[in-house]
């Protein structure tokens, strides 16, 4: 391989060399921009989980109170018993379980939706102990509460006053933003999870629909390892029953809606679809080149070039161009994903992972969690991408310089 | 062979098909001898030069360069071989479009493991040689049809060939200029002591070899 030839060959033959790279970076950026967006989705996914510290969200759906008043479990979840909670959390894969109780208390003139959470607990609703606006968090024992920012202003709810939920009073202690928290297991006031306990226990209402002890909760949050998310999910199910209801990132991005959301396979074969539509550019506009210079190969040949001579003066000239195509096309996908990164992206969260009464205003509302699809070209796509780039460019100069240096010189050269 | 035989082709003969283009032709080139194939377009002199370069095999018959039978060579020794004794010159020139002219002197020198600079030394000798010393970096496009093929023959020269291969070195020339290129030929073969053997269709041009070889119908007729 001679380097002067090389780089003389590309820097004349201009035109030549543009149309290869180009060709054959749009394929490449398609392929990353396809990929990265395919990511993208599958991280924004796990946004709505993520916000609350797990993995996987389990509930048990029931039936509905005959009567809504005092306290009562939503339908979408309903007990679910200690023993499960620890038959769970011995189950491989689960690195940490959070729990919290959600109630619907119906007082003769107020509904409020009641959270009791865990004092401390990196996974699950107590997260919340970082939304915190005003007064402080709840303190292990106490019987108080915390109320909901925007739900606060709306009943004139202050710091310090007291208020009445089914006949339990709770000072207030703080207020916490909702919009800043996650948009699962949303409440409008959040006890400590004794509290909510002892309020499930007594309510006759809802014992009748699902027995209830003391112990046993409604809301599991599991932060699991990530490659043992989807057996763990058909495990949950094994142990909870068909009435189980088991979010994981695969059911929100299929919530998404997106093709690149519904499936791998989707990616993979559009994936490939680019990675044969770059080849392809690559192998026809090569052969073209390669083609035009069947005289100068001709010439090489005379003069004494072997044809492992020529084939590695052919292949590094194909690998150089390849690789500015790599290098374009991830130039161009960077550009395009900066682009898609402005795109917004609404997860629906389901009625179910954050039940509010319908006849409640806002109750029957879609509930969304916005935001910015996480675009990005990683680092090993890009590697992937410009390695890529250099084997299409070695096979495609490798094969089609093996096919040219056949050439016989006394062919191309005799007839002037 | 005789010792100072340095090109022997023996019953040559090529087919194309059926067609026959060279039959059963032999003949010999001494070192230091300026041959000249004569004959008409289509006669077979072309071929017969391909055959006894080694750049095409004969159906039939063997050719001896330098010592060594070269028919049974295999493409990649035949190239190797070429390289290192063989000096070519075509009708068109063939110069590389993107390569400067000292760059195009040097091509034969490429698959060769040697500093640039040593490749550079060597081909801008020999275009000075060629009176071309002001022309080195200059593409083939910006020179002339009598500059380009001096060009030709310096790469021709670059691998100090005993023997040149030159097919119709003058065909795209005008006469002056073609003139001037066998001036240079006549040189080499009487200072450097270089074979030439060239085929040309130009009587004219055939007169200032040492012998002169005829061809008609793919046959040597004297």
């Amino acid at each position: 391989m001679n380097l002067r030839y090389m780089t003389k060959e590309l820097y004349y033959q201009k035109r030549r060399t543009l149309i290869s790279i180009l060709g054959l970076s749009i394929g490449i950026a398609l392929l990353i921009i396809l990929n990265s967006l395919s990511l993208a989705y599958r991280q924004a996914a796990h946004v709505p989980l993520k916000e609350i510290g797990a993995d996987i969200t389990v509930q048990r759906s029931g039936d509905v109170p005959k009567e809504l008043t005092g306290p009562v479990f939503p339908c979408s979840a309903v007990t679910i018993r200690k023993e499960e909670v620890e038959k769970i959390e011995k189950l491989p894969g689960v690195r940490g379980i959070g729990t919290g109780l959600l109630l619907w208390v119906f007082d003769p003139n107020r509904a409020w939706i009641v959270l009791g959470i865990e004092k401390e607990n990196s996974i699950g609703p107590s997260i919340i102990r970082s939304s915190v606006t005003e007064g402080r968090f709840l303190e292990d024992g106490k019987p108080e509460a915390l109320v909901e920012q925007a739900y606060a202003r709306q009943f004139g709810i202050k710091l310090n006053d007291t208020i009445s939920v089914a006949d339990n009073k709770f000072p207030v202690v703080g207020f916490v933003d909702a919009s800043r928290a996650a948009k699962i297991a949303v409440a409008n006031v959040y006890l400590p999870l004794k509290e909510a306990e002892d309020l499930a226990a007594s309510s006759k209402e809802l014992q009748s629909v699902s027995p209830y002890a003391l112990g046993d909760v409604n809301l599991l949050f599991i932060k699991a390892d990530q490659e043992k998310i989807t057996g763990l999910a058909s495990e949950l199910k094994g142990i909870l029953g068909d009435k189980a209801t088991v979010a994981t990132p695969d059911s929100f991005l299929k919530l998404l809606g997106s093709l690149f959301a519904l499936s791998d396979k989707f990616t993979l074969a559009a994936s490939l679809i680019a990675i044969i539509v770059a080849v392809l550019i690559a192998f026809k506009t090569m052969a073209g080149n390669i083609a035009e210079r069947a005289r100068e190969i001709g010439v090489l040949k005379a003069v004494g070039w072997t044809n492992r001579n020529v084939v590695s003066q052919l292949m590094s000239e194909s690998v150089i161009q390849c690789f500015m195509a790599g290098i374009l096309g991830l130039l161009i996908a960077l550009v395009a994903s900066f682009g898609l990164s402005f795109m917004k992206v609404n997860i629906p969260i389901p009625w179910e992972m954050s039940p509010t009464p319908h006849f409640l205003p806002g109750g029957g509302d879609q509930i969304f969690k916005t935001l910015r699809l996480p675009v990005y070209v990683s680092w090993s796509l890009a590697s992937f991408a410009i390695l890529l780039s250099i084997i299409i460019g070695g096979l495609t100069g490798g094969l089609l310089g093996r096919h040219i240096s056949k050439i016989k010189p006394s062919e191309v050269l005799r007839h002037e | 062979m005789n010792k100072s035989t340095i090109l022997s082709g023996t019953d040559l003969s090529k087919k194309y098909g059926t067609l026959e283009v060279v039959k059963g032709v032999s003949l010999t080139v001494n070192a230091g001898e300026f041959v000249c194939l004569v004959g008409k377009s289509g006669c077979g002199k072309t071929t017969l030069l391909s055959l006894l370069s080694g750049l095409e095999k004969p159906t039939h018959g063997k050719v001896t360069l330098d010592g060594r039978e070269i028919t049974s060579s295999s493409e990649d020794e035949l190239a190797l071989f070429r390289r290192e004794n063989v000096g070519f010159i075509f009708q068109s020139f063939n110069l590389i479009p993107t390569l400067s002219a000292w760059e195009n002197v040097a091509l034969p020198l490429f698959p060769i493991k040697m500093i640039s600079e040593e490749r550079r030394r060597r081909a801008t000798e020999l275009l000075g040689k060629m009176e071309l010393g002001h022309r080195i970096e200059h593409l083939p496009s910006a020179l002339s049809g009598g500059e380009k093929q001096r060009v030709a023959i310096a790469r021709a020269l670059v691998n100090n060939p005993r023997i040149i291969f030159a097919d119709e070195p003058t065909g795209n020339l005008d006469s002056s200029t073609g003139e001037a290129i066998m001036g240079i030929l006549n040189r080499l073969h009487r200072d450097e002591g270089v074979a030439i053997l060239m085929v040309t269709h130009e009587d004219e041009l055939a007169k200032t070899a040492n012998r002169l070889i005829r061809m008609k119908d793919g046959e040597i007729m004297s």
